[in-house]
């Protein structure tokens, strides 16, 4: 989860990052609930990619159709201005189990 | 006629009459459906954003209010926050406004059907289920939309809350003082709405059929002392109910004026009466009722609708209040009795077939030694601050007691170790709710104090029925004779061996039931602490001698029906004022499903 993984500019037109979910019970609602809130402080466009489903990281129903159980490889693009910043955001969520800050 | 009458479980005592406030009723079947002019789009949108906005406000007021212990609810209205946010509610409603000019609540009921249809291909069980808090959220707003109040500070005056269910962070937007009485669809015996009432001491039933023919603003009558709700009763019948209600205000006021004298026979016998609880708040209901301690502390609550499990420090701080407050009165402590069917989420992997014969109660925590350990510790600490016992529940040999007691010293011993006050003499007790154990009371009076006999369960496991099956639950008969011979045999067992023996379940509180108990020579008996007033009466006004003389008389009876005719002939005659007003376990010949 380094920036090995990190596309630039001359890729498909978003930032990408891979994430592994470590929570307990997978984007359960709390943990879905927690993605949604913070991206949604970010004006960039985000998506969550598990397989071939792409789904709104601002949406918590999205998130959760996405049904991602513990040890699922999530995903996460974003596309704009703070799009680095977001990642970054969301990806320290994922490590954090969506606990703490 | 009353327009109808209908039938649930009376959970909390008392007659209530008044009118009836339907709460989280779904009023979606009368979703307004109209196409909006072009011109009005944008007013349209507003309108639904205005809704969406206002529902918000009022779950963020609520979330603030949530108290500490129902921290879990309060994620829960985090979660609802979170959807009305979403995109895919308030934008996908926005869009079909925009694009085909529905009306706001129609254009969301639209988005909410999208989403079940995405919803209902999910394998998750668990995520499929959280589209039920989908259709809560888009029914506020929807409910907003169309302007129907369901905030409770819109009802003058006093109202009688009823609902499908009632959940805790339901009641937590509810104002106390202007409910009269519950009346909800769901629930058991030990439901949430049940232990509310029962505090703000107003009647309730739970488990009610057809509850949805009630309307808001009908007059109702709910009688907690029979499970009926009569709905837009007759002029008669209102008169008949009032009378009634004054008369149980009248009989509950005179026997609480004598329930703090102690519960002794006429001729000299003395039982202990105490009380089941499982909120430390409700001690104020214990003293208030006469009660003489708590027999049965459930433990249970404290596990419940939680992620995590709860740490030595938060329970000992509980269990010292308890135990502090009804000191120099006895706390009997039961340790955690859970089965996996209603564990919290993080011992999900126990999906039992049959749960009531599974990894339980104690079988559960000598499976879970650090847990078992935690509360024990906790309950020890406690011992020094009161008059504390403790009990092991569903115990089937001698061998589960020992291992139960083996971790029982060795948190001691670490107490001892750390320099932590305890009381090392404790009492120690096993219940008594398997046949097993019954038959092996002789053995199990060695190894303890004392003998807590489990009715409820008892009952169910010697005839072999589950009392909320509606097909078998004629069977369970409380004074079935093979349960009256297995409370006799271990009676008798904890006498021999000089052991106490109570008694903690319905049966306790069943004022028909009680006159055998005594002649079996129960040394204490423990029930709701709303019970304790009307049982100590009637024992104050009996003879052990006459108790024992229909015992013997009951024992040579062979069918349950001879045993309850007897008995039932026995109170008529000596208690008709009792038998007004209380419902029977033995007149249950079919309890209401």
């Amino acid at each position: 989860m380094t920036d090995e993984n990190t596309m630039t500019d001359e890729s498909p037109g978003y930032l990408s990052r891979k994430v592994v979910v470590s929570s307990d019970n997978g984007l359960h609602a709390r943990p879905a609930g927690r993605l949604a809130q913070e991206a949604q402080t970010f004006d960039s466009e985000i998506s969550l990619v598990v397989d071939d489903q792409t789904v709104d990281a601002k949406s918590i129903l999205d998130i959760l159709t996405l049904a991602a159980g513990p040890g699922n490889m999530v995903e996460l693009r974003a596309k704009g201005a703070d799009a680095k910043a977001a990642l970054d955001r969301l990806e320290a969520l994922f490590l954090n189990k969506f606990e703490g800050a | 006629m009353a327009d109808s009458t209908l039938t649930g479980i009376p959970v909390a005592t008392g007659i209530a009459i008044g009118k009836a406030f339907f709460v989280n009723r779904n009023h979606m079947a009368n979703l307004p459906r109209q196409i909006v002019a072009a011109e009005d789009m944008p007013a349209e949108i507003e309108r639904l954003r205005a809704a969406f906005k206002s529902v918000e406000t009022e779950l963020a007021a609520i979330r603030e209010q949530v108290p500490e212990e129902l921290k879990s609810h309060g994620s829960l209205i985090d979660t609802h926050l979170m959807m009305l946010k979403d995109p895919k509610l308030a934008g996908a409603s926005e869009k079909y406004i925009e694009t085909l000019g529905l009306n706001a609540a129609w254009a969301l009921e639209k988005a909410v059907s999208d989403q079940e249809a995405t919803f209902e291909a999910i394998k998750d069980q668990y995520i499929r289920e959280r589209m039920q808090d989908v259709r809560v959220v888009a029914e506020k707003v929807q409910t907003k939309l169309m302007g129907v109040k369901t905030d409770l500070s819109s009802i003058s005056g006093r109202a009688i809350i009823m609902a499908h269910d009632l959940t805790p962070a339901d009641t937590v937007e509810l104002q106390v003082d202007k409910i009269m009485a519950f009346a909800t669809v769901r629930g058991g015996k030990t439901s949430h709405t049940g232990i509310m009432a029962r505090s703000l001491g107003i009647p309730a039933l739970v488990g009610v059929g057809r509850l949805e023919e009630v309307h808001d603003g009908d007059l109702v009558i709910i009688d907690g002392l029979t499970g009926k709700i009569v709905i837009n009763p007759t002029e008669s019948e209102l008169a008949e109910y009032n009378e009634r209600a004054a008369l149980f205000e009248d009989y509950t006021r005179k026997i609480r004026r004598h329930c703090h004298l102690p519960a002794e026979t006429f001729d000299g016998s003395r039982v202990m009466v105490q009380a089941n609880i499982e909120l430390v708040e409700e001690v104020t209901a214990v003293l208030d009722n006469g009660g003489e301690g708590v027999g049965l502390y459930r433990t249970e609550y404290a596990y419940l609708n939680r992620t995590t499990l709860p740490t030595e420090e938060e329970l000992a701080e509980k269990y010292i209040d308890l135990a502090a407050i009804m000191s120099p009165r006895k706390v009997v402590f039961r340790t955690l009795d859970l089965g996996s069917d209603k564990f919290i989420a993080s011992y999900g992997e126990l999906n039992e077939t049959n749960p009531a014969m599974g990894l339980r109660a104690i079988r559960f925590c000598l499976k879970n030694p650090q847990l078992f350990k935690t509360q024990l510790r906790a309950i020890l600490r406690a011992s020094a601050y009161g008059n504390v016992s403790l009990m092991f529940p569903m115990i089937s040999g001698v061998k589960e007691v020992r291992q139960a007691k083996a971790w029982l010293a060795q948190a001691k011993a670490e107490l001892r170790r750390e320099g932590v006050d305890y009381d090392p003499d404790m009492p120690i007790g096993t219940m008594i709710e398997l046949p097993a154990a019954v038959m092996i009371a002789e053995f199990l009076a060695h190894e303890v104090d004392f003998f807590s006999i489990g009715t409820n369960d008892l009952i169910q496991y010697s005839i072999g029925v589950d009392r909320t099956n509606r097909h078998v639950s004629y069977l369970y008969q409380p004074l079935h004779p093979a349960t009256l011979r297995a409370i006799k045999l271990v009676v008798d067992a904890a006498h021999q061996a000089g052991i106490e023996v109570s008694l903690c379940g319905e049966v306790a509180s069943d004022p028909f039931c009680v006159p055998i108990l005594l002649g079996m020579g129960i040394d204490s008996i423990s029930m709701t602490p709303q019970a304790i007033p009307g049982i100590k009466r009637i024992i104050r006004q009996t003879n052990m001698h006459d108790c024992r003389l229909l015992l013997k008389d009951v024992l040579e009876c062979r069918t349950v029906s001879r045993i309850n005719n007897l008995v039932m002939d026995n109170i008529f005659k000596h208690f008709p004022e009792e038998v007004t007003f209380f419902s029977s376990l033995l007149e249950n010949d079919e309890l209401p499903s």
